[in-house]
């Protein structure tokens, strides 16, 4: 695995000046024995995230109900479940991005290579720089799409040949043929299913460590669809992807490893896809993928 | 039971009435109309006055009819059953050199007879060093601390209004005015038209039409004396208005095949009105005995409605309303960013928000004695000078201008700060590079429309205790009058039957259509907003 090598010549030169960054870059030390996932069987691969009674309110409503697992790194892991239940909240836990909503607060410890992520002395910004994100709807901005996916850099203020970067980014979102000879028109002016390749190639353009993937094709055509899904297996053998889906089979296609969410923000069941799509330990979880929710 | 419906329904379904909805639905079409029918009887009873086309020969309105009115409105009709955009190209072809127009005189008449050129271009390049040091340090060198960069900055700014201008007003040699200003018009035309073109048609296109729109500007000073212009206000127009209105007609040409045909209109219009001016000569027909004519625009007041004049308010007008735009937008821009980026939600942000609610609301003679204290009584300055009027007619549009830049940042998808953030921008970066940009249309629009607003002010500037009768305002500390002011003085002070039917109806068309000039740009700017939404 070559991602070793690459998460500490990439993610952060420029930000020297960043106390936050050079404290998380320093504790990258291995720590397998701390937090190897429990069922061993998702290729012995290291903990990326752990979640530790992770609660989440919405004002009074609890959003989130103690939820603690592990995600491997370089594994894709899906979150599935009914809507309303929690799997995209957890998922913006993971780059505090429920920070921006006032009424939201959140309890519990969340680990991204063994550093807290809700510590006081981490800039949530800073972190978001370590951890991309890609959204239901597509959302490019309204500008070029080279400087689409040069926005990343610019604002990280990265070294490095932007146009290489910025080819490379496309090529491995697969979109570099079809916007080849178009680089310098609107991002707006591509299908949906381009833009939100497009979105992948600026979430993964400053190189972040985890890909966070909030119900990526929701909104596109099933042949968008399969093309996103393609990519997101190919993207694991660099990053660590954590996807929401609605769509069961989409999960048990490309995850390797599956969280199991249903009402109330409770985390039913997580461990290897393969098992849980065949044999779950709990009742609910297997009412639920067999279409008997109740 | 059942029988019976199905008796009923065999006659048919029989019938809803809808006569209470067809009186509603008129009365509000009345309604509607009220307001479109009251400002027409308005314009035509103004202009009637102002225009007076009755005192015409005969033989002259038979002659525009012919040459100008008919083939304009022939082609018009042709263009609207062929293919409408392709009449809205010749629409805007033809809107658009007249609005350039109106406001590359504005500019003009600034540098005849306010702004001494050589002033100017000093001005010019002292405030051109910093920006070139602001581009280099931003550009060039991401390492130099953020406060280092701003204390060079400051010392740059600062030194260089100290010495640049002093140094080249004491050049031993004084350029001619003309050459001044076609360096500090061209030049920067010549770049804003060349980015435009780059972004249309690439690289090579970009560097010929720039060079062309920099020859045309320095060409316009010795062109202009053949045609009757004096080279100084050739410059200017051919800067502001003649290249605009080429990079336009270059565009429909170039990008727009289909709607080529369009530009006929505005060659029917203007040949029509050159054909009709040459036969109206030849002939000897005489034309209205108009109110508003050049002598007019160009004359200062006096007693006599015949000899009256309106030129030293219009300018007066300019000045203030570049002031107010200078005071009023950097001040109302970052409020507005400020209430909806930055601001948390909690009492004190609700009390600013309907407060300035409130201000949108208060009585313009108010604002104008807030400005007679703030800036006369405890500022210290001179009462009716264009800084403080212009400050005055600022607070007046401060509000407007907050709640329209909100609603304009406002409607900036929230799904595009998300990707922003979700990258790792701070806020400063969100609302730089995504927030400001995707609004910026919607901030100009509000802002021109409440400069609009303020065009048409008299209150304030006699709260604050501008003259009745003024000159050529000529410095920012110059007492000054505006138009509506002018107006004002000429129906109260000077109220004769005379003055009623004639100045002022003159007067009130020239406010009117310099207003209208402003909309148009905001209606042009709000509409290719929505159209990109």
């Amino acid at each position: 695995m070559t991602r070793e090598n690459m998460t500490d010549e990439a993610s952060s030169p420029a930000d020297g000046g960043d106390p936050t960054t050079d404290e998380m870059l320093v504790e990258t030390s291995p720590t397998a024995g701390v937090s190897e996932s429990d069922s061993g069987t998702a290729g012995g691969s290291r903990t990326l995230v752990e979640a530790r009674n992770v609660n989440v309110w919405y004002d009074d409503d609890q959003a989130l109900n103690d939820i603690s697992l592990e995600i491997p790194e370089n594994r894709v892991t899906a979150m599935i479940g009914p809507s309303g239940c929690g799997k995209s909240t957890f998922l913006r836990c993971i780059n505090r991005m429920n920070d921006l909503i006032d009424a939201a607060r959140v309890e519990g410890d969340l680990f991204l290579r063994n550093k807290n992520v809700y510590d006081d002395d981490v800039d949530p910004v800073a972190l978001r720089r370590r951890v991309g994100m890609v959204f239901q709807k597509p959302n490019p901005f309204p500008k070029s799409i080279y400087d689409n996916v040069a926005y990343g850099l610019e604002i990280q203020d990265k070294e490095g040949d932007y146009d290489e970067i910025v080819e490379r980014s496309l090529k491995r979102a697969a979109l570099w043929d079809e916007v080849e000879d178009q680089l310098d028109e609107s991002g707006l002016e591509l299908s949906g299913g381009q833009q939100q390749r497009l979105c992948i190639a600026r979430a993964i353009a400053p190189d972040p460590e985890v890909l966070l993937m909030d119900e990526p094709a929701s909104a596109l055509d099933p042949v968008a669809t399969s093309k996103i899904e393609d990519l997101i297996s190919e993207l694991a053998e660099e990053y660590t992807v954590v996807i929401v889906t609605h769509n069961m089979q989409q999960a048990a296609r490309i995850s390797d490893k599956t969280a199991v969410f249903l009402t109330g923000g409770e985390l039913v069941e997580f461990g290897d896809t393969q098992k849980i799509f065949e044999n779950p330990d709990s009742q609910r979880v297997e009412d639920y993928i067999t279409g008997k929710f109740g | 039971m059942s029988t019976d419906a199905r008796d009923a329904v065999e006659d048919g379904f029989g019938h809803v009435s809808r006569t209470v909805g067809t009186v509603f639905r008129y009365l509000l079409l009345v309604s509607t109309l009220v307001g479109i029918v009251t400002l027409g009887v308005l314009l035509v009873y103004v202009a009637n006055d102002a225009i007076r086309p009755l005192t015409a020969d005969p033989g002259w309105h038979l002659t525009f009819v012919l040459a100008f009115a008919l083939p304009s409105l022939l082609v018009g009709g042709y263009l609207y059953r062929r293919d409408k955009s392709a009449l809205f190209t010749g629409l805007n072809a033809l809107g658009v050199p007249a609005v350039s127009l109106l406001f590359a005189s504005a500019a003009a008449m600034l540098f005849v007879d306010v702004v001494p050129p050589l002033i100017w271009f000093a001005y010019v390049v002292a405030v051109a060093i910093p920006l070139v040091v602001l581009l280099a340090t931003t550009r060039y060198s991401h390492r130099i601390p953020f406060l280092a960069r701003v204390a060079t900055l400051a010392a740059v700014t600062v030194a260089s209004l100290g010495v640049v201008p002093g140094a080249i007003q004491s050049l031993p040699f004084v350029p001619q005015a003309w050459l001044v200003v076609a360096a500090t018009l061209g030049v920067p035309v010549a770049g804003v038209a060349g980015t435009y073109a780059d972004r249309r048609w690439g690289r090579r296109a970009a560097v010929s039409v720039a060079v062309a729109a920099l020859v045309a500007t320095v060409a316009a000073p010795f062109a202009g004396p053949t045609i009757g212009l004096d080279p100084l206000p050739a410059t200017v127009l051919m800067a502001l208005a003649g290249v605009p209105t080429a990079v336009y007609v270059g565009t429909v040409v170039v990008n727009q095949p289909e709607r080529r045909v369009g530009l006929l209109l505005p060659l029917v219009v203007v040949a029509g009105a050159l054909v009709g001016g040459a036969v109206v000569d030849a002939l000897g027909f005489a034309g209205p005995q108009a109110w508003i004519d050049w002598q007019f625009l160009t004359s200062d007041h006096s007693n006599t409605p015949a000899e009256a004049g309106i030129y030293p308010a219009i300018v007066g007008t300019i000045l203030l309303m570049v002031v107010v735009a200078l005071a009023s937008f950097p001040v109302g821009v970052g409020a507005a960013v400020y209430l909806e980026e930055y601001a948390p939600d909690n009492t004190f942000t609700r009390v600013v928000d309907v407060n300035i609610s409130n201000l949108a609301g208060v009585p313009s003679v108010v604002y104008g004695l807030l400005g007679l204290g703030v800036f006369v009584r405890y500022g210290g300055m001179t009462p009716g000078t264009v800084v403080v009027g212009g400050m005055t007619l600022a607070l007046l549009i401060l509000p407007i201008i907050i709640i329209s830049a909100r609603e304009a940042i406002r409607s900036v998808p929230d799904s595009m700060r998300q990707a922003s953030y979700g990258m790792g921008a701070t806020r400063w970066q969100t609302v730089k590079n995504v927030v400001l940009p995707r609004s910026f249309p919607g901030i100009l629009t509000g802002t021109i429309l409440a400069l609009g607003r303020a065009i048409g002010e008299t209150a304030p500037l006699l709260m604050i205790g501008a003259p009745q009768i003024f000159d050529l305002p000529t410095a920012l500390d110059a007492r000054v009058g505006a138009m509506p002011l002018q107006l004002y003085v000429w129906a109260t002070t000077f109220a004769s039957p005379e003055f009623y039917t004639t100045a002022l109806a003159a007067g009130v068309v020239t406010l009117l259509v310099a207003m209208l000039a402003m909309n148009s740009i905001a209606i042009v700017l709000r509409n290719k907003y929505q159209r990109e939404q």
